[in-house]
Order: structure tokens, then sequence, then C-alpha cells
């Protein structure tokens, strides 16, 4: 049921905010301490409890991402070359046409929702001996090349004596001082802190600032975790939906809405734009998600598909079912 | 691996895991390396196998890195490690700890205590010097 263990990680470069360029570069890590599944497999009432990664879950999430040709490639600031002009014929076009979809699909790949780490705290010896020797700590880092980031030892000696296996912190600073990631710094840019993240809300940069998080942070950190909630809050609360559709962080925030069970405004404004489509898979996989619920419960008494699904879900679940009535009948008229 | 079998004047040498000096004025760096023990300290080397910066950062951790795997080859050909090659290895685990690093921790634990005993006796001592300077 679930994915295996293997993150894919994408390189991206961000040189500020304006100016985002990405590059794809599969680097296969093995994740072989972070597991996707949970402790228990089985939700409640004998229902599957549904992951992040499970296909269903992830089948859902791309189609309500959209896939905006427009938006994906749009221009980004370069050094200046003369436009390439292509005399085609319409096959020719075609195919052309159909590698830019296949290039926006690995552009729009999901970025990781992970569960969030815990802390370390293993001592690996207390040599009471050394205490008092030095004033600071020693960090010992090991280098060598094969190893994958998150089965390198990285130690400390304490001055009291006690050696003990790197912090999360301590760790990722150090892999970032011997292998540096591009995009990376080595303490977090101050555009993470909470009063500067309301000026990029105001000037409605959360796209640019999720993937700066992305390239700064892990995904299982408290800080990736941090971010991503405060900047899906802030999008909910103003209703700027509109802004990561058509990208990669679209999956995680409507992941996140659905989990803490506030699809309403994610829902009302896809009826808005006439996404019904997107707003009935949305409404089932709210159901497939939180099968206890009471929209759930009727669908599956009704069996209720397309349209029935969203009339169930208005009547049963949300808080803002006239919204959601009037907009479905003005969908009804127009067609 | 083998010196050049040119080298006439070279015999019975070894490869020896040890520091080399780098850095500015007042700011050394070290690099961990395996080279020829005859060998300048900071001239060619045969490889690198890793760093040490003596003054902590901001976060007051002093910073070494290890190539474990590269250690164990050249360990596993024969070489030999210095004494503060030694001592680095011991505090990190990889070596059992260097007796010179328990007796120093202890000579340093006891001249510790011996201060914190005789206050007044170490102000008696340096108003002396300092009476002794004047007069001279």
């Amino acid at each position: 049921m679930a994915a295996p263990g293997m993150v894919h990680w994408v390189r991206i470069w961000s040189s500020c905010l304006k100016n985002v360029q990405r590059q794809g570069s599969g680097r296969v890590v093995c994740a072989s301490r972070v597991s996707y599944s949970s402790s228990s497999d089985t939700g409640e009432g004998g229902f599957p409890k549904m992951q992040f990664a499970d296909e269903k879950v992830q089948d859902i999430l791309t189609q309500i991402t959209g896939l905006d040709l427009q938006k994906v490639f749009r221009p980004v600031k370069e050094e200046l070359k003369p436009p390439a002009y292509k005399l085609m014929t319409d096959a020719q076009l075609q195919e052309a046409n159909s590698r830019a979809v296949e290039e926006a699909r690995r552009r729009l790949k999901m970025t990781p929702v992970l569960p969030e780490r815990k802390p370390i705290q293993d001592i690996l010896a207390h040599d009471k001996v050394l205490a008092g020797m030095e004033t600071a700590k020693y960090v010992f880092t090991d280098i060598t090349f094969e190893t994958p980031h998150r089965q390198r030892f990285v130690v400390v000696r304490e001055p009291d004596g006690c050696l003990r296996k790197a912090s999360w912190e301590e760790r990722d600073r150090m892999i970032q001082v011997y292998f540096p990631k591009h995009g990376r710094k080595i303490t977090p840019p101050p555009i993470f802190q909470e009063a500067n993240l309301k000026n990029v809300y105001r000037q409605d940069q959360h796209e640019a600032l999720l993937d700066l998080c992305l390239a700064q942070f892990e995904p299982d950190s408290a800080e990736y975790k941090k971010v991503h909630r405060l900047t899906y809050e802030d999008i909910e609360k103003q209703g700027k939906y509109n802004l990561l559709r058509s990208t990669r962080h679209f999956g995680g925030m409507a992941w996140h809405l659905v989990m803490s069970r506030n699809v309403d405004g994610l829902l009302v404004d896809m009826l808005q734009r006439d996404l019904v489509h997107d707003a009935v898979s949305l409404v089932s996989l709210f159901n497939l998600v939180h099968p206890q619920s009471e929209s759930a419960e009727e669908a599956r008494k009704l069996n209720a598909k397309g349209l029935d699904l969203l009339k169930v879900y208005a009547k049963e679940e949300s808080q803002r079912a006239g919204y959601i009535e009037l907009a479905l009948q003005a969908h009804q008229r127009t067609f | 691996m083998k010196a050049s079998a040119l080298l006439k004047r070279y015999h019975g040498g070894f490869v020896v895991i040890r520091l080399a000096l780098g850095g500015c004025t007042n700011r050394p760096f070290y690099r961990i390396v395996a080279a020829f023990n005859k060998r300048a300290r900071d001239s060619k080397y045969i490889e690198q196998l890793g760093t040490y910066d003596p003054l902590p950062n901001k976060y007051n951790e002093k910073l070494v890195s290890l190539n474990y795997g590269r250690i164990k080859y050249w360990i596993g050909c024969g070489a030999h490690t210095t004494k503060p090659v030694a001592k680095l290895l011991g505090l990190s685990g990889f070596f059992p700890l260097h007796p010179m690093t328990v007796t120093e921790a202890e000579r340093k634990r006891k001249r510790a205590e011996l201060m914190k005993a005789q206050p007044d006796g170490d102000r008696a001592e340096e108003e002396e010097q300092d009476k002794k300077e004047q007069e001279a």
C-alpha cells in the first residue's frame, strides 16, 4: 500500500525570490531511516488509513493540480539570447507539444509530505575522564563520498566527555558544509522568520517562498512543516488558491486542507472557476481519507457519483452548504 | 603503494597519516593527509583524508572531517599515525582513547583544583613578581 522508501531529490536553483529556474536532475537517496508507512496500516473501523504517497491519493492530487502549460513554462529571467524560430509540420508541432507536456509533468512532481522526524538522542560513550579538558565541542563528520546523507556518521564530543550522535540541525549544517547543495544556506535566511513571512504573503509570493523552503530545509524537519503550514493557512484565509494551482505545491496544500477538514474554501473556489470534475475528485479524496465522516457514509449508502457526491458533501459535512448548492445550481443552469 | 623505484636515497620509508598546516597568519587550518614520512609537512601528499579546524566557530564547535573508508584503507596498507591524528581519532571514537589525552585531562584537572585551593598563594606570588619588575 505504501510506496517504497525512496525519495527523488530535484535540485532547485533559486537565487532570489523572483528568479526561480527549475532544473531536474534526479538523485536517488536511500532513506532507510525514514519510513513512509505509519505504525498501523488500518485506521478506525477497519478502513485502510490513507497516506500521502498512496497511488489513489496521488492520482487525485495530480488531477486537481491541473497542467497549465502557460504557467509552468512562464518566462523566467535568464541570460539574453536571440529567439530561436523553428519551422515545423503539424505532426512535429504535436510531438513538441507532447514533449512539453511530459516536461511539465516532471516539473509538477509533488513535494514530499513526510511525518516529522524524531529528535536523535543516542549517546555512544561517556568518558568522564575527559571532563574539563576542552572548552569547545568537537564535531566529527564522515566524508566518505558514497554513503547516502541519511546514513552518514556525524558525531559530537562534548566538553564533559560525552560522545553522542549529532542532532538533526547539527547534521544538516555539517552536511551542508562538506557537501554543499545549491540554493541551501548554512544558517536559514531571515525570510523564514514569522514577521517576514507576513510581508511575503502580502506580496503574493507564496510559490517562490515554498520553493525556497524546499531548497533550504529537509522535508521531514520541523521548520519545513511549519513554513508550509503557515503558508497553506494564509492561502486558505485569503482564498488565494489559484496562486498554487498548476505548481508542485498544490498537492501538498490540498492534502493539508483535507487532513484538517477545511475543504470548503477550495471547493467553492473550484466551483467558481467551473472545475466541477476537480471538485468531485476533491470530495472523493475527502471521503477516502475520512471514511468515518458523515458525507463518506452517506455517499457509500447512496452509491453517489459525480455531482451527487458534491450534494451529499454539501448537505452533511460543509459549513458553507448554501454557497456550494448555489454554485452547483449555477453550473447546472449553464449546462 | 611504494615510493618510486628510482628514489635511491629513500629506503625504509613509510606512509603516515598526519596534519598538514595551511591557513593564514593567526588562523591555522589542518588537512589530515596520507603522505610519505620524509616529505615536507605541507608538500605533495598521496591523498587528503579530512580536515581539522582548531578554532571554534560561532556554535563553539571545532569541525573535524574524516574519510573513515580511506583511513581504514591506509591503515590496512600499514600507514602510521602521528600523535595529534591518533588523539583526534580517539576523540571521535574510531580509535580507543589516546593515553596522553587521558593524562592531559587529569593534569589539567589537578592544576585547576590547585588554582582553586590556593587563590591567595597565587596572588601573593603575582604581587612579588610585580614588585621585582618595578625595582628593575
